[in-house]
């Protein structure tokens, strides 16, 4: 048995939108930025990652999850991306402490994943099968991270030219602060502003980014910005909002706008028929498409 | 190093015919390239190579509607459209399977990685190994094909050529771009270069049709390094022929050869074409209007041509015995037979025939000589190929294109027929004969009424083979001619077509990419199917090393018209050089000039040792003019005596 619905389109989303205040690294309060700079393009290559996970079986109403996740920088060489590198994993999700053991001894070729082990988050309370299927989900998630910052730490130590990663780079100390990498977020179910300063993003026209902020939503701290790379008339206030992060040590406000000039680079070609095409770049199209492919 | 992998979708799988495969952007593959699939997996212990030739090509992005585009560029052609990334690109190629190794058990082509054909692929995907071995070549170069960096000479198999397994060549093409015509050339060259000297002799007997085309076929004709490298590769001398005969009938008037080939520098191999009654009556029915001649005229001429041509004919109603081996003497007994006809008070038919059907017979046959006047003489004068001594590797060109089209049929009908006669009898004087005949649209058109000409065409291309008598024929629309004659060439060559021929559906078997390329060929660019080819092959070849139609008409302008005396001198010189116009024009000066042209011919065809005393001879004596010596006067009578009793 393989198959079943994919979880990542039955387990709900697990982060509730909120808002988070955040230091300005820019002025004092949050305004908007022309980018006055000529648009061109900047980045050498473009990392993102994929996950499928799927309930293959039940061992007495224990979820067995299949889950595949694999992760890709796509190096543009003479206007044509080309793969850099590429990692992919397919394991058996399990936990370990709900299934007998001669199902985690012969679980045959794929590798074992306890989704209880203390790295994710130790033992699920319930024995509920949704229970323990969203622990899978998370801990696939968890390891399509770990991969893409795997690729990502590859390209800090041996690639050339700036990387654009997809998702955020605070969750790698050593990607969060390398000087070569910028992470683009595309969905906002946290805003990291409030108030007038929230109206000021969403007020945000094409080609203008909203001052620096200080964050730190995971292991490190990065500085990040709003740019809006689509106009947004007609759609809703984040239609075509990016944010940025950079290492915080390397933010400046020069560097912000050089940055956004090379996001800005990236609106074309579009990358539709994605829906999500008024913020993802073709690249990292490119780098889904190459990942579904391989 | 691979240029590409073999892709199958459920959608598009692959068959044991068809492939597809993808390359790189930037990979020397097009429309005609010949490929190797080396696959990965053996069967029955043998890795397969499968070969094929490319047929259709795609090329598509991951832009999924022409929509997307527009809103990239925000509705504006014409905003900026740089983007800092190509989208993602494919080069989808389809191929059609050439041969399969091993070619059993035949199986769908299986995944794997494309190469560029090498030399030895191209001969393995041709199935040219099978007749370019050592102990028993005979290939006849055709061409060059031309990929990537591959240049693999192309060979036909003479066995299916020139015979026995098949034979026959059919060149279609539109005209102007000089290709059917050097294509010609260039295959004959190629052909007596590498005839494989097991299957004998060859010749070759071409219809100038048009033009000067093929008027200057043993003269040098520029051609470029390049044209040389290929000449060079396959292994032909880039020269002209150097056995070339010509034979064109003469013009009405009869003093000169009716050709474009009549500059006196070029006079040393051009011969006159002329027949008399004897040559004429056996075809006679390619000049007769079927509706016009019925059964009994056809009875008529039937009894004419086997009691009367040639023997001393006698009959009561004849004033004379008559032995009839010319139009004229056919006319004389013509005559002589209406009027011992009709001045008998017994009925109006003779032997059967009425005299009505006598009369229109006449009419007919008498009216052969006047609209064939040139080719077919009155006096019967013959001058002809030289049935039962053709030469190996030697040319001969009848030039009929200025010829009218009566004559012109009568031309083909005749020679065709004793050249097939002379094949039966094994006494051609060669083994194999080459016969072009271009604008087959006209001679062997699928829509026109049937023609003795057609018939004879048709009679070739089925049964040729056998007698060693091969067709190649030319013509602009493959699709206008008759249906069983080219479809009895083993081997079809096709230079740049016309759109609305390709739309025709002879050609629904070519992909569409392949017809794109059909109309789009250069010039030297020939797409060549031949039995050997499962798939037609596109190939360049050189320009002929001859002296194309335009240049030779330039070099050697056409003779002026000539008077009589002008013509006989130019034709007597070439059996002796040393007579004079001044010795011409004293000798023809008492004479008629149909005395002097049949003098004239009679001296050409016996070519006798003393031309002078021959071609005097040729004239009736004549008693030679004298002064009348004056009467003598009359002597006057003696005057009546006086007394003359008898007196006034």
């Amino acid at each position: 048995m393989d198959g079943g619905t994919p979880l990542e389109l039955t387990v709900p989303a697990s982060e509730k939108a909120h808002t988070v205040s955040a230091s300005v690294l820019e002025g004092t309060t949050v305004r908007a930025h022309p980018i006055l700079r000529p648009v061109e393009a900047g980045f050498a290559a473009f990392l993102d990652g994929t996950q499928e996970s799927r309930v293959v079986a039940y061992d007495r109403g224990v979820p067995l999850v299949i889950g595949t996740v694999a992760a890709i920088v796509r190096e543009r060489r003479n206007r044509r991306l080309v793969t850099w590198a590429h990692e992919r994993e397919r394991s058996l999700y399990l936990p370990r402490n709900h299934v007998t053991p001669a199902l985690w001894d012969e679980s045959g070729p794929l590798a074992l994943v306890d989704t209880c082990g203390a790295d994710y988050g130790g033992p699920v309370g319930s024995g509920h099968p949704a229970a323990l299927a969203d622990r899978a989900y998370s801990v696939v998630r968890r390891r399509r991270d770990a991969l893409e910052t795997t690729l990502a730490e590859r390209w800090c130590a041996e690639g050339a030219g700036p990387l654009f990663v997809d998702g955020s780079i605070a969750g790698s100390p050593r990607v969060g602060t390398a000087t070569s990498v910028a992470g683009i977020v595309k969905s906002h179910r946290v805003l990291y502003v409030e108030e007038d300063a929230m109206q000021v993003v969403f007020g945000l026209r094409r080609g203008e980014r909203s001052s620096m902020l200080r964050i730190t939503p995971k292991w490190a701290t990065v500085a990040t910005w709003y740019l809006r790379i689509r106009d947004s008339a007609g759609h809703d206030p984040l239609w075509g909002l990016v944010r940025v992060e950079i290492a915080a040590s390397h933010a400046s406000t020069e560097k912000a706008d050089e940055i956004s000039s090379w996001i800005l680079a990236e609106a074309a070609p579009l990358s539709l028929p994605d829906a999500r095409w008024d913020t993802m770049v073709y690249g990292i199209r490119d780098c889904e498409e190459t990942l579904r492919a391989v | 190093m691979s240029l590409g992998r073999v892709v199958a979708t459920e959608r598009r799988p692959n068959t044991p015919h068809e492939f597809h495969f993808w390359t790189a952007l930037d990979s020397p593959v097009g429309i005609g390239t010949i490929v190797r699939v080396d696959g990965n997996t053996p069967v029955e212990g043998v890795l397969p190579h499968i070969y094929g030739i490319v047929v259709e090509g795609f090329s598509y992005t991951d832009l999924q509607t022409p929509l997307h585009d527009v809103l990239g560029h925000d509705g504006n052609p014409s905003s900026p459209g740089f983007a800092p990334t190509e989208r993602a690109e494919i080069r989808l190629y389809t191929a059609a399977v050439l041969r399969q190794i091993p070619e059993e058990p035949l199986q769908p082509v299986p995944m794997g990685q494309v190469f560029l054909a090498t030399n030895e692929d191209v001969a393995v995907a041709l199935r040219m190994d099978g007749y370019l071995r050592p102990e028993n070549n005979t290939g006849i170069p055709i061409g060059i094909y031309r990929a990537g960096g591959t240049d693999s000479p192309i060979y036909l198999d003479a066995d299916f050529l020139v015979g026995p397994e098949a034979a026959h060549l059919n060149i279609a093409g539109v005209s102007g771009l000089a290709t059917k015509t050097s294509a010609v050339e260039w295959i004959l060259a190629s052909l007596f270069t590498h005839f494989p000297a097991q299957k004998g002799s060859i010749a070759a007997v071409l219809f100038n049709v048009k033009g000067p085309d093929l008027c200057f076929l043993d003269q040098p004709g520029a051609i470029t390094d390049r044209d040389r490298e290929i000449y060079e590769q396959l292994g032909v001398d880039p020269a002209p022929f150097k056995k070339v005969e010509y034979f064109a009938p003469y013009t009405a008037k009869g003093h000169g050869l009716n050709t474009l080939r009549s500059n006196e520098a070029l006079a040393h191999n051009l011969q006159p074409l002329t027949w008399g009654l004897r040559e004429v009556l056996q075809f006679a029915e390619v000049l007769l209007n079927r509706d016009d001649v019925d059964a009994k005229a056809d009875a008529l001429i039937d009894f004419i041509k086997e009691r009367v041509i040639d023997r001393d004919f006698s009959d009561p109603v004849l004033s004379r015995p008559h032995r009839v081996q010319s139009f004229g003497d056919l006319e004389q007994w013509f005559r002589d037979v209406l009027n011992g006809v009709e001045s008998r008070s017994s009925g109006d038919t003779w032997r059967t025939h009425h005299v009505a059907t006598i009369r229109k017979v006449r009419n007919r046959l008498s009216n052969i000589s006047t609209r064939c006047a040139g080719l077919v003489t009155d006096e019967g004068v013959v001058s002809d190929l030289p049935f039962g001594s053709f030469e190996d590797r030697t040319v001969y060109v009848v030039d009929v294109a200025s010829s009218e089209e009566d004559a012109q049929d009568l031309i083909f009908a005749r020679i065709v027929s004793k050249l097939r006669e002379h094949l039966e009898r094994r006494d051609l004087g060669v083994k194999h004969l080459v016969v072009f005949v271009d604008e087959l649209n006209k001679y062997a058109a699928s829509d026109a009424p049937d023609t003795y000409v057609r018939r004879m065409l048709l009679d070739i291309a089925e049964r040729g083979r056998y007698l060693g008598l091969v067709l190649f024929s030319a013509q602009q629309f493959r699709s206008q001619v008759h249906r069983r004659v080219v479809g009895n060439s083993g081997t079809s060559l096709f230079g740049r077509m016309d759109a609305d021929e390709l739309a025709t559906p002879g050609y629904a078997v070519l992909s569409p990419a392949t017809r794109t390329k059909l109309a789009t060929l250069d010039k030297g660019q020939l797409m060549v199917r031949h039995p050997h080819f499962t798939q037609p092959i596109f190939i360049r070849f050189p320009r002929p090393a001859v002296m194309n139609g335009r240049d030779g008409a330039e070099r050697f302008p056409q003779a002026a018209d000539l008077s009589l005396e002008e013509s006989v001198l130019r034709s007597l010189r070439r059996l002796d050089p040393t007579l004079t116009l001044a010795w011409v024009e004293d000798i023809v000066s008492q004479y008629d000039e149909a005395e002097v042209l049949r003098a004239r011919s009679a001296t050409m065809l016996a070519r006798p040792g003393d031309v002078r005393g021959y071609f005097k001879a040729q004239f009736r004596s004549r008693v030679p003019q004298r002064t009348a010596a004056p009467r003598p006067a009359p002597v006057p009578l003696k005057p009546a005596p006086d007394d003359d009793p008898y007196g006034f």
